[in-house]
């Protein structure tokens, strides 16, 4: 799994590429301390590129969201594939986050 | 197809055994999309059972059963810890439960199989699917 960080438009975009599961999950967990330590308030996470998410993979995104959540930041969801949006139907997730169909929708949706 | 092994608690090796499962489905011409539902299933019952039911103790295996029997899939995994009451375990989807960072393995072995049973005192998860294309179940895609 590879992670990349990138400032658009005051947005910051988290762009995931490859699986997030058991293996993958706690690199994507510290890649994101430095999203909360300067308290990021506009985040996307763009999984255009993600083919596989396991339960410690939505586990790490509903941590994601609930760490944000302190300090009132904003997260949204967007590419995901009709698989893993699959899993977040079935996990009910797909209520709690904000989702879009490009991370192009998510950036101008804040 | 017909797989049965004994791997250590190492999330490398579960990675690896399902690889192995989803490529002889792959093998037999098994639509996408049920791989995907096997592949998520079976990873999230041997998760389990390395982090919940053998806590990572390195003198405990888990045991993988994978068969194709008249046009359905039936994997086995098995741990040698304490065991578990499924019924027990809280629904993730429920308000009180859906910001939780865990307990979403169970739900969603059960929501993607086709018939889910526990024996051994929990230790033993046996998960049958059939593999029609039309049985695709994450979210209906």
């Amino acid at each position: 799994m590879q992670i990349n960080f990138e400032d658009k438009s005051g947005v910051s975009v988290c762009k995931v590429t490859g699986d997030i599961d058991i293996n993958s999950s706690p690199d994507m967990k510290k890649s994101f301390e430095k999203v909360f330590k300067e308290k990021k308030d506009k985040v996307v996470i763009n999984l255009g590129e993600v083919g596989y998410v396991d339960s410690s993979g939505l586990a790490t995104i509903v941590e994601i969201l609930k760490n944000m959540r302190l300090y009132n930041g904003k997260l949204k969801l967007a590419g995901l594939s009709d698989k893993v949006m699959g899993l977040f139907e079935i996990t009910k997730l797909d209520r709690l986050f904000d989702i879009s169909q490009t991370a192009e929708q998510a950036i101008n949706s804040f | 197809m017909k797989i049965k092994t004994f791997i250590e608690n190492d999330s490398h090796l579960l990675k690896e055994i399902s690889r192995e499962v989803t490529d002889e489905l792959r093998s037999l011409g098994t639509h996408e999309g049920l791989i995907f539902d096997i592949q998520v299933a079976m990873e999230e019952a041997l998760r389990n059972a390395m982090i919940h039911g053998n806590k990572f103790d390195p003198q405990k295996k888990v045991s993988v059963e994978a068969e194709v029997v008249g046009g359905k899939v039936r994997v086995c995994v098995e741990d040698e810890g304490a065991g578990f009451v499924s019924s027990n375990v809280p629904d993730p989807t429920d308000e009180e439960n859906i910001l939780k960072t865990s307990g979403r393995g169970v739900y969603m072995i059960n929501h993607l199989m086709d018939e889910v049973k526990y024996e051994n005192g929990g230790r033993r998860v046996v998960m049958v699917k059939c593999l029609k294309q039309n049985n695709v179940k994450h979210g209906g895609k």
